[in-house]
């Protein structure tokens, strides 16, 4: 399967009557945007607007940040099997508008989090301070039952980022990048010495605001799946989930997986990368069981020497993610955790509740317990009361100049877990 | 069995052991009926920080069995732990507690399908 990347540099954003990239310069057409939106007569209204890095202007609640691209040729255009009929991703040639994102702003219920600030302290937290963004805030018909109303901003997300993505389809990229790998035995006859390596993707799949979909296929239904490692880098698996703001997997980073990408890079160096499994989190214990044991099984079936897996959420997926581990650890497969931890505001507590001796090559996220304080923005987008929320969680939270403490774990992609993010660790 | 404090999930199933306490305190029951030999169905906590933050919970628990299950037993000590040690320091979101009545009654259902179908 060969992947061709093509990156166009967009090094501004700006509303207009064409949606197109001249010199760097992304131009969205709002008028056009809005009405294509609005053929879901889900949809009450789209408002529509621009965040640039260094702005005063905080987003509030983010329910996902999507990759603006353009099937140029392989398969179809669009995110398959959910705006466009089914096909293969990953082959082919992908246009991407590399430095812009489109950010789905909506309140599905009271309590969403996930706060980008383009500027100052917060902006150090996100990757997405860093990318133009096309702010999309939804607001649906009323009397629309929860789940319509995800399926609905998730939805309008994606088309908006597609009907974007169309800007770059006749433009020259600045650099592309190629993703090829044969099948699994072509790859272990060239690299006969180098250890084979899975990566096992863990994704919460608990039901609303806690999906994952692959193909359009709502994960919580599949028993763990392998991908080609180019799948995911196509646009096969988008985000439904919006409430663990610090360390939810975002449509953007999975299209953008820095953890396949790592993998992507050693491959043929260091390891032969065989693949990706993507792995449910239930919330049942059999759920997870089958998982586990069926996440060993390929693990064992493909003949992998080690495999890397990375957590999604927090809370009952630690189990998951420990459980994996053992399994695999017992079966003589190496294996290398990640995860992010609550080591308590100071960073000095135990961070994981769930303990395993077979987990000894952990990489850490971050701390989502850490204190941020995040001076008042000139310009909201979004829900100004969703900061209340945000600052409820403690007394002195909202401070006399109008700042407010909170913890990472508020902003989004601030504790990546499969390492997209801005966070590193220190020794000391 | 589901163990809760969530009056939406009282009012809508049968086979509920409903407490009027928090979210420890539901926790702390459930620890009780594993202690006593009854297993874990539903994991006792959810998979993201802000639904740590809920005023609700609910957990599904099975039949009694003979023996104590010690890894469920060790699960739900972990949860509690862990659950304690995040709100030592917040509060619950008191202001939007319906949503989390809702959400929680869709997590539990989300858990219950995945149930569906199985005789063990």
């Amino acid at each position: 399967m060969k992947l061709e990347i093509g990156r166009i540099y967009i090094k501004d954003i700006q509303l207009g009557n064409e949606t197109s990239v001249k010199n760097g310069v992304l131009t969205v057409d709002k008028t056009s945007l809005i009405a294509k939106l609005k053929e879901d007569d889900r949809i009450k209204d789209v408002k529509i607007d621009i965040a640039k890095p260094g702005d005063k202007v905080r987003i509030i609640p983010v329910k996902d940040v999507i990759e603006p691209r353009v099937k140029i040729s392989g398969g179809n255009n669009g995110f398959p099997g959910v705006t466009a009929k089914p096909a293969q991703c990953g082959e082919g040639r992908t246009h991407v508008l590399y430095g812009a994102a489109i950010v789905t702003v909506g309140d599905i219920v009271g309590f969403q989090e996930g706060v980008i600030d383009m500027w100052g302290e917060g902006a150090k937290w996100t990757p997405f301070s860093q990318t133009y963004n096309l702010t999309v805030d939804i607001n649906v018909v009323d009397g629309i039952d929860p789940h319509t109303h995800e399926e609905t901003v998730r939805l309008a997300g994606l088309r908006a980022a597609e009907f974007v993505g169309q800007a770059g389809k006749d433009i020259t990229p600045d650099e592309v990048l190629t993703y090829e790998m044969g099948s699994i035995f072509e790859e272990s006859n060239k690299y006969p010495n180098l250890p084979k390596v899975l990566y096992a993707e863990m994704m919460i799949t608990q039901g609303l605001l806690h999906d994952t979909y692959i193909y359009g296929v709502n994960a919580q239904t599949i028993l763990p799946a392998l991908l080609h490692a180019n799948e995911e880098l196509d646009n096969a698996v988008i985000s439904g989930n919006c409430v663990a703001a610090c360390d939810k997997i975002t449509t953007y980073q999975h299209q953008n997986n820095s953890t396949i990408l790592d993998l992507y890079a050693q491959h043929g160096k260091e390891i032969n990368f065989m693949g990706c499994i993507m792995v449910p989190e239930h919330t049942t214990l059999a759920g997870k069981m089958r998982a586990s044991d069926y996440t060993r099984k390929l693990v064992k079936m493909l003949g992998a020497d080690a495999v890397v897996v990375s957590e999604e959420g927090y809370g009952n997926p630690d189990s998951d993610l420990l459980i994996i581990c053992k399994k695999c650890e017992k079966e003589g497969v190496k294996t290398v955790l990640i995860t992010d931890e609550c080591a308590g505001r100071d960073g000095m507590s135990q961070p994981l509740a769930d303990t395993a001796a077979e987990a000894v090559a952990v990489v850490s996220g971050g701390n989502v317990s850490h204190v941020v304080t995040l001076p008042p923005a000139d310009k909201v987008i979004g829900n100004a009361e969703a900061i209340a929320v945000l600052a409820g969680g403690w007394e002195g939270a909202l401070l006399e100049d109008g700042s407010l403490q909170c913890e990472l774990n508020a902003v989004i992609g601030s504790t990546s877990e499969i390492g997209y993010h801005n966070v590193t660790c220190r020794l000391y | 069995m589901i163990i809760t404090n969530n009056p939406l999930v009282a009012e809508k199933y049968e086979n509920v052991l409903w407490t009027d306490g928090s979210v420890e305190k539901t926790l702390i029951i459930v620890r009780d009926f594993i202690h006593q030999g009854y297993e874990l169905v539903s994991h006792p906590l959810a998979a993201s920080l802000r639904m740590l933050f809920s005023p609700y919970r609910s957990i599904i628990i099975n039949n009694k069995k003979e023996k104590l299950n010690f890894e469920h037993a060790q699960i739900i000590e972990d949860s509690i732990i862990k659950y304690k040690k995040h709100m030592d320091l917040r509060k619950t979101d008191e202001k939007t507690r319906d949503d989390y009545k809702k959400i929680d009654l869709l997590l539990l259902e989300a858990a219950l399908s995945e149930e569906k179908g199985k005789w063990y």
